[in-house]
């Protein structure tokens, strides 16, 4: 009996490890709902550590486009995520126009995305330092250069 | 001592006021852009922190802009030599050094209050009104780099970080409202 209860608390204690260390990095939240009366609502929240996980086992050949497009731009975004990541919360753009709101922020540790017209509204939410761990995945995935 | 500074309360609220300074001389400072269409009922609203700006422009190397600094070509200055015009601008006491006077439009350049002042003028339906006002701090550090045909965009953005609130630009038509500005919130409300 005590053997079990052994078991069992060395089960419960990894699969809180595992939880734990799966959400250290934040979630990552999707949300579509589309206005129409039978619209669908999607919603999608993922441990935002299986992005950077995701993109170092997706096949290289899928990424190095992409790579190499981003390669130049490296310096700058990691720079802009870094000073994200200290700044305080604060709304990066704002666009009203009739029938369509647009915002981007830093709300928390998180890049937030909110398009809002009249047929959905979308939100999406990425903390910002899975972001900055996928660039660096994606950054690596770029082809060797050739002397 | 004065017998107010013994006061533990008074040393408290000291220390208090002391931090909260220092707090406040840390605090980030944004760039705000606003342009409202109340015709069309748009606006658009653009916030970004200095320091990010900062962080972020050393770090672009393309086509003119490079090491935060932009390179204009003989062309784009079309024979003017912007550097002789602002020692001219920096020495002279404030005043009104330009004033242009046309068919419709009125263009007054001038140094007011350690301000580079421009405002401009147009007259009919669809005249523009533009301001605009740049802490001389700022327009210095824009002309610091020992190249003559670069400014110092970085350097320009270091300036207005340590200038105070300012309206830098403000562009008003029939239809458009633009604004440009810096202070120490991270919202336009």
């Amino acid at each position: 009996m005590i053997l079990l209860g052994k078991i069992a608390l060395g089960i419960a204690g990894t699969t809180v490890a595992g939880v734990s260390l799966l959400c250290s990095e934040g979630m990552i939240q999707v949300k579509v709902a589309e206005k129409r009366p039978d619209g669908h609502h999607i919603r999608v929240i993922a441990p935002a550590l299986l992005l950077p996980i995701g993109m170092h086992f997706a096949p290289k050949d899928g990424l190095s486009e992409a790579s190499s497009e981003i390669q130049p731009w490296l310096p700058t975004i990691r720079a802009a995520l870094a000073k994200l990541r200290e700044c305080d919360d604060f709304a990066f753009v704002e666009v009203n126009e009739p029938g369509r709101q647009v915002r981007l922020a830093k709300s928390g540790g998180l890049l937030v995305v909110d398009v809002n017209d009249e047929e959905e509204s979308v939100h999406v939410s990425a903390p910002i330092r899975a972001m900055a761990s996928a660039v660096e995945e994606l950054a690596a995935a770029a082809p060797p250069i050739q002397r | 001592m004065p017998s107010g500074v013994r006061n533990p309360a008074v040393l408290c609220v000291l220390v208090l006021a002391l931090g909260t300074v220092a707090v406040a001389a840390q605090k980030d400072r944004y760039l705000h852009i606003k342009v409202d269409d109340p015709a069309k009922g748009e606006n658009v609203n653009v916030n970004l922190p200095l320091s990010m700006a900062e962080k972020i422009l050393p770090t672009v190397n393309k086509g003119n802009l490079h090491e935060g600094r932009v390179t204009i070509s003989n062309e784009d200055l079309d024979g003017v030599d912007l550097r002789a015009i602002l020692d001219a601008i920096r020495t002279a006491p404030d005043n009104e050094f330009v004033t242009v006077k046309q068919h419709g439009q009125d263009v007054r350049v001038a140094k007011s209050n350690g301000n580079l002042v421009v405002h401009v003028r147009e007259a009919g339906e669809g005249g523009h009104n533009v301001d605009i006002t740049v802490p001389m701090k700022v327009v210095d550090a824009l002309f610091s780099t020992a190249k003559k045909d670069e400014l110092d965009v970085a350097a320009a953005i270091r300036a207005l970080a340590d200038a105070g609130d300012t309206l830098l630009v403000s562009v008003r038509d029939a239809a458009q409202h633009v604004r440009i500005w810096v202070d120490s919130r991270s919202s336009q409300e």
